[in-house]
């Protein structure tokens, strides 16, 4: 079913000799030899515009996507600095160094605090994204709104979303607060050290667990039906229907939701910014990189060091992992 | 074992009704009330948080759009996102149409090429110093520039996938009748790649509409700045106008929500994979 579309024009192109007249058979040749020159059968003016787009947006694409990214790396074994009248020179592994030792303290706080922002946010993303698909997955009444609702966050941005959630948690004057004073509770929530890393885990979830929840609908609606009828006829429980049938044959979908929320977690700090400014237990990696660099030392050397160590722990942590997912679809296809 | 199906199908009208409620109060009532706050008056807000707009009124958004300098700012951000939107779209499918018909001899290579940057180190920082090195710092024009990169990998990737799908004989025909390569980019390949050119745009409009580090990183003149920045204003330390803060966020916020009120129906299904009707 799936394979029809990517057959097609295949098949149009190989039938199409055959099928053509004689004339046309020669003006596909004609074109063809003249594809067979590099460009395709378009004037001389068609082919500069050609070259000149393709060469504008590769230019964009090289020169603000590849150039920084490398250029991480390049800033990371100087000492650049924002304040005018530093000198920059190349200090070698001396950034590196730094944040295992006069950094020590921060840095290794700032790893723990990492690993638990990124382990939260994966388990959390992973149980409620299956959990919402199988909610979300069919299409009675009411379903497209849910699955409306659910993926709205994606589109709100970071700003919308954190103050929504400042504004909510606000220790004097939100909701939250208002319900807590009924029952005697109070908290500082993002200004808390207890409260402050859950909420942060909290919101970065709900801003991004739309895709995870779409990719599992995806996954189980690729489930053929007999499936879960095989299950349901031999008296499996739900639980035990879900446990044995449908999450080994998740796996795949599973892969990708677990992926993309390790690797976004580890890497994105727009919420955060706001939302703590890294402050209370939620210094992750990725904004102690950022106001290394921007705020106060503005030490955009260190600030690059710890945006590629950053980058080697992602890949540390998420390769192995793929081969680990990789391994239980297969295992589970068996 | 008629039983035992009821109790199942029992089970999963419980299971649907716990998850919908759930659902609306963890997605949909934070929102509902962040409206809600924003048509009360201040006394009705610090009388009781907890209080519903019985006599809603829209003098917060008033204020809030002449206190915060919110309507330059939304015109900004507008500017911003719209032009930086439409450019990546634009390049985009300039990079993409030669890349799907291996017009280029490399195509295959750049292609690959296109992937790596998903696998590069977080590049804000020396993006910064090229900013300022290239006069892209704290200027419109630099600013939009800035914000045209991050779309094009995947809009190149969406409309690759999606040019290959039009038959060649298309383009041998234009090629033969003499049309202009942008034309017949612009009045067959467009319309024809509608959806995912309509996908591509929104996504790079999105991402600079939301951009919150861009403005912190990019620019220093207040003039300059987007609502997604300006919004702080009403953020103090101290005392924080939150009437007037959950206007702001209603403004800020309705254009994206309306936008996608309006394609998300083919957006869900697109990423769902068309599986199903």
């Amino acid at each position: 079913m799936s394979a029809t579309p990517a057959l097609a024009p295949k098949r149009t192109r190989a039938a199409a000799p055959e099928q053509a007249a004689p004339g046309r058979r020669a003006r596909q040749a004609e074109v063809a030899r003249r594809r067979g020159r590099g460009v395709a059968g378009w004037s001389r003016g068609s082919r500069i515009f050609m070259w000149t787009g393709l060469g504008v947006g590769l230019l964009f694409y090289f020169g603000l996507g590849i150039v920084p990214g490398v250029g991480t790396i390049v800033v990371a074994f100087t000492n650049y600095s924002a304040f005018p009248g530093v000198s920059t020179n190349f200090t070698g592994f001396q950034q590196f160094a730094a944040a295992f030792t006069t950094e020590g303290p921060l840095f290794y706080q700032s790893l723990k605090d990492t690993a638990l922002f990124v382990l939260g946010n994966t388990v959390l993303t992973t149980v409620g994204g299956v959990l919402l698909a199988h909610r979300l997955a069919g299409a009675r009444k009411g379903d497209g709104f849910l699955r409306a609702t659910v993926f709205m966050p994606t589109v709100l941005g970071a700003t919308v979303i954190s103050l929504m959630w400042l504004f909510i948690f606000d220790p004097s004057a939100g909701p939250v607060a208002a319900l807590g004073k009924h029952i005697g509770f109070s908290s500082g929530f993002f200004g808390s050290p207890t409260m402050a890393l859950p909420l942060v885990v909290f919101v970065q979830t709900w801003a991004g667990i739309g895709f995870g929840t779409l990719i599992y609908i995806g996954g189980l609606r690729a489930i053929p039906r007999e499936m879960f009828e095989a299950g349901t006829v031999d008296g499996c429980g739900w639980w035990r229907r879900f446990w044995l049938v449908t999450w080994p044959l998740l796996a795949p979908s599973t892969t990708v939701v677990v992926l993309l929320t390790v690797v976004g977690s580890f890497t994105t700090y727009n919420l955060i910014y706001v939302l703590t400014d890294g402050q209370f237990g939620t210094n992750t990696l990725g904004i102690l990189a950022f106001n290394s660099a921007f705020s106060g030392s503005a030490n955009l050397g260190y600030g690059s060091a710890l945006t590629v160590i950053l980058f080697v722990l992602t890949l540390i942590v998420a390769i192995p992992l793929q081969y680990w997912l990789r391994a239980r679809e297969r295992r589970a296809v068996d | 074992m008629a039983s035992v199906t009821g109790a199942r199908q029992r089970q999963g009208v419980t299971f649907r009704w716990v998850m919908a409620v759930g659902i609306v109060l963890v997605f949909l009532i934070p929102l509902l009330y962040v409206i809600n706050i924003s048509l009360e008056t201040p006394a009705e807000f610090t009388a009781s948080p907890l209080s519903i707009a019985l006599h809603p009124q829209f003098r917060n958004f008033t204020s809030a759009w002449t206190t915060g300098d919110f309507g330059p700012q939304l015109l900004n951000t507008t500017l911003y996102s719209v032009v930086a939107g439409g450019l990546a779209t634009m390049l985009s499918l300039f990079i993409a149409f030669p890349l799907a018909r291996g017009l280029v001899r490399v195509s295959e290579g750049i292609y690959r090429l296109l992937l790596v940057g998903f696998f590069l180190p977080i590049a804000i920082i020396p993006l910064f110093i090229e900013a300022k090195a290239l006069d892209l710092y704290n200027n419109r024009i630099g600013y939009i520039l800035l914000h045209v990169e991050p779309a094009i990998p995947l809009g190149v990737i969406v409309l690759t996938s999606v040019i290959r799908t039009l038959p060649l004989e298309m383009d041998e025909a234009a090629q033969i009748d003499g049309c202009p390569y942008w034309k017949y980019l612009w009045s067959v390949v467009t319309p024809l790649c509608a959806p995912g050119m309509v996908v591509t745009f929104l996504w790079s409009l999105l991402g600079v509409w939301n951009d919150i580090i861009g403005p912190v990183v990019f620019l220093n003149s207040p003039g300059l700045f987007p609502v997604a920045r300006g919004i702080f204003a009403f953020e103090g330390d101290h005392l924080t106008a939150w009437t007037l803060l959950t206007a702001g966020l209603v403004i800020v916020a309705l254009p994206v929500v309306i936008l996608f009120l309006i394609v998300q129906r083919r957006i869900i299904r697109a990423s769902i994979g068309g599986a199903i009707k």
